[in-house]
């Protein structure tokens, strides 16, 4: 159980021209621990679509080669007879939740199998024991958090017993610790059951301690596979630009200042390679012979722009979902707001443009009490940017979308085309201005919805997890346009889950749990402040983690980037080994 | 209990209550329901649904009353008083018996039972399905709405027909989500094995316990002794006859 075979495999999309996979050969031994990569739209989707057969079955379309699952074809056999072989998770757990209670659900696929209720009772009691739900046995689906729903799908995936099974993103929508608690039950499920695992993930730093070996595709093709320290060395890694770990960038860039400490691939092994080489030293000044780093001083001024006062919010379902939050934002800050899954980040920037109305406490706008004003006339301060660009789009085409809040704000029409143009070209969409939005890919989408808001050139901007399925190069190019929008003194609020992108953009954060601000500082103050970060399921970067070790060899312990990891351990090394 | 005899019970409600038209026999319907209502622990859900349904029952009410007095030559008398007051009262019945089961069966039972009665597997899972998705179609339509209006969409602006066309950047996203969504339900339920043997199970089980016989039996007995009030015997008296109103 859990063996791949695959010779030859292409296949295209109905009414497609282009193939979405090429020539694929492949292997997979019983009991690996699979990471397919690549950037979006390589085909890594429509590889795990072949493996159960819902292509060619479910999809139709032109599919040439072989694909065995243990021994089994899938063009022979159908999705139904696949699925005891290949358990097939999906990125929105939502859209594959069936049933209205946690049991049932499970049940779904043994129904369908028709399993006796005898053994449906003892396999659902196994599942949920293994993915840690007993508990919610007899809960309403509808009730449950982001992290249970997940665990929820994996548990009624193994209900069926798969000796294999592929995860499409099943982190994008969760807090970094539910994201860590996912993995941890795949691997036990690895290790203790000898279970194939294929996981497609963006965030590496992440995924890389998991897994024994790295599948990358690029435009429809394999283009390197090995275990992660090979694939992280090889230059056609960085070539099609997946992220590479921070922990491994480090390694790579001592060596080239030759202290060799090889390829680490998470904290503990950097921690471990690093040692050796540096010195255990008392003084209590930890940057003592080392450089005095400029302490990151926004460039912001001083003028508040958002102000809140003890707001409190509950929703009508009567979550209360703020509990009394004061908070100022100063024109042309840079914010962050992290916090676990429902600590009121979304809740609280819904606030910003008066889509929600304080309970009790003020908000006030660049001088104006959002309670008092309407929600078009606060949105031309604050253009509020949503997670899910298909929330948004209606229009026929991206130039439409573009001016559709210009038309609602009342411009002439020779400003719109204006600013639409301007939109269009500040976000390299020019050549899509008469595309269907519908038919662009994940990454132009996002890059349309957040066109749509700047086309009117608000002077606040919130985005709400802008980075969440985006691929190494996407988020690249999203952290270098924030860049940009600051130097042009906008105020921008980021909510975000990605400490990576905390860690390397350096905002002001905010932290939120359970409907409090529990802390409020630079990036470098909060991200290093192990407990509060604990305190709402946020996990410190991995540069962090490794200098939180390193504090006995007289390091600071407040360092978040790479470039600036490598200048101290540099010098510290330099220093220790004249 | 199980929802075959529950669902019996509604219909021999239902039944009785269309059977007659006088007032006693539909007040003694409906009084008969209230102690199942405070057995079932759900008299708050009752009221509200009730209260929900007393604006209909004043119309139903009145519009008799109104008709009665411009068609029988601008006087009422108690018949007529006690008729409209049976209909409104007839209708108060069915809400009730209509409460009792929805708001005492669980979807799941219920599609147990329909499993039951040989209602192919399909309409079953549709049926399961749609429930399930309306608190999720609930929080994307609040998004969408949200999202419009941070672009300065203002619905509760301008005239009739330029309202109605502003709910077109709503109800877009919302169908092309949906349509989204049901490809990846489809592709989910693939995945889970679906359609793969004729023979499905269920977890769950019909069990028909002594107190379920016990409720069929008086259920019956009900219905066998309204029939017989209602085919056998004399019409029963009004109670307002000698009343004249108007």
């Amino acid at each position: 159980m859990g063996k791949i075979d695959v010779e030859g495999l292409c296949y295209s999309y109905p009414n497609v021209a282009d193939q979405a996979l090429t020539d694929i050969n492949l292997k997979i031994e019983p009991g690996e621990f699979i990471l397919l990569t690549g950037p979006s739209g390589c085909g890594k989707t429509t590889f795990c679509r072949c493996l159960n057969g819902l292509i060619p079955h479910f999809y139709n379309g032109e599919m040439k080669g072989d694909l065995k699952i243990d021994g089994i074809s899938t063009r022979e056999h159908p999705t139904y007879e696949l699925a005891k072989h290949v358990g097939l998770i999906f990125q929105n757990p939502d859209n594959q939740i069936f049933s209205l209670t946690v049991e049932k659900d499970i049940a779904f696929g043994l129904e369908n199998l028709g399993e006796s209720r005898e053994k449906m009772r003892g396999e659902i009691d196994w599942a949920m024991n293994q993915v840690g739900i007993v508990p919610l046995k007899e809960r309403g689906t509808h009730e449950l958090s982001g992290g249970q729903k997940q665990r929820l799908t994996i548990a009624s995936i193994l209900a069926m017993h798969p000796g294999i099974i592929v995860m499409d993103e099943p982190t994008a929508f969760l807090d970094p610790v539910g994201a860590e608690k996912i993995f941890e039950v795949l691997q036990t499920l690895n290790r203790e059951h000898g279970i194939t695992i294929l996981l497609i993930e963006h965030r590496m730093d992440l995924a890389v301690k998991y897994c024994g070996r790295i599948i990358v595709f690029d435009k429809g093709r394999i283009v390197n596979d090995g275990t992660p320290r090979e694939i992280f060395t090889s230059d056609e890694t960085r070539l099609i630009g997946i992220g590479i770990p921070r922990m491994v960038e480090l390694g790579r860039r001592l060596s080239q200042r030759g202290y060799n400490i090889g390829i680490p691939l998470n904290s503990d092994e950097a921690f471990t390679k690093l040692t050796p080489f540096l010195k255990k030293s008392v003084t209590t000044n930890t940057k003592q012979g080392l450089p005095e780093l400029d302490e990151i001083v926004g460039e912001y001024t001083h003028t508040p722009i958002i102000e809140l006062q003890d707001v409190t919010y509950s929703y009508s379902s009567g979550i209360d979902a703020l509990l009394g939050v004061s908070l100022t934002i100063n024109k042309g800050e840079f914010v962050a707001v992290m916090g676990e899954n429902g600590a009121g980040k979304t809740t609280l920037v819904k606030h910003f443009n008066g889509l929600l109305r304080p309970k009790s406490g003020n908000v006030v706008v660049d001088g104006k009490d959002v309670s008092k004003n309407s929600v078009a006339s606060m949105a031309r301060k604050v253009g509020l940017v949503f997670q899910n660009p298909d929330d948004q789009f209606f229009a026929e085409d991206v130039e439409e979308e573009l001016s559709f809040a210009l038309r609602n704000f009342g411009y002439e029409e020779t400003v719109i085309n204006e600013r639409v143009e301007w939109a269009l070209n500040l976000l390299d969409l020019q050549r899509y201005k008469k595309s269907s939005p519908f038919i662009l890919s994940g990454g132009e989408r996002k890059r349309v919805a957040l066109a749509s808001i700047l086309a009117w050139n608000p002077d606040i901007l919130v985005l709400d997890e802008p980075t969440v399925g985006q691929d190494h190069g996407q988020k690249e190019r999203l952290k270098h346009f924030l860049m940009q929008l600051r130097t042009q003194g906008k105020t921008v609020v980021i909510v975000t889950h990605d400490v990576e992108f905390v860690a390397e953009s350096q905002p002001r954060v905010v932290l939120m749990s359970k409907g409090r601000v529990i802390a409020d500082g630079t990036a470098k103050k909060i991200m290093t402040d192990a407990r509060s970060l604990g305190a709402c399921s946020v996990a410190p970067p991995e540069v962090t983690k490794l200098f939180s070790k390193l504090t006995l060899y007289s390091l600071p312990i407040d360092v978040l980037d790479v470039d600036e990891a490598l200048d101290l351990l540099t010098r510290k090394l330099r220093r220790d080994n004249p | 209990m199980d929802p075959r005899v529950k669902f019996l019970m509604t219909m021999v409600i239902f039944a009785l209550s269309i059977m007659f038209f006088d007032l006693i026999p539909l007040l003694a319907v409906f009084i008969l329901q209230i102690p199942l209502i405070l057995y079932a622990k759900i008299w708050r859900e009752w009221l509200k649904t009730l209260k929900g349904g007393a604006f209909l029952a004043v119309i139903i009410f009145t519009t008799n009353l109104l008709s009665f007095y411009f068609f029988r030559g601008m006087h009422l008398s108690g018949e007529n008083v006690e008729f409209s007051l049976s209909l409104t009262l007839r209708f108060l019945s069915l809400i009730t018996s209509f409460s009792l089961f929805f708001l005492t069966t669980s979807p799941d039972k219920l599609s147990l039972a329909l499993e039951k009665a040989k209602i192919p597997y399909e309409f079953n899972f549709a049926f399961i399905t749609a429930i399930r998705f309306v608190p999720v179609l609930a929080d994307e339509a609040q998004t969408i709405m949200d999202a419009q209006r941070s672009r300065g969409l203002e619905l509760d602006k301008g005239g009739f027909l330029s309202r109605i066309r502003k709910y077109i950047p709503i109800l877009l996203p919302l169908i092309v989500n949906s349509i989204r969504r049901s490809l990846e339900l489809a592709e989910a339920m693939e995945s889970r094995a679906f359609g793969a043997t004729k023979n499905r199970t269920n977890l769950y089980e019909l069990k028909m316990a002594p107190s379920d016989y016990f409720a069929l039996v008086i259920t019956l007995g009900a219905l066998a002794f309204a029939l017989y009030v209602r085919l056998f015997l004399p019409p029963l008296p009004k109670l307002m006859s000698g009343l004249l109103f108007l």
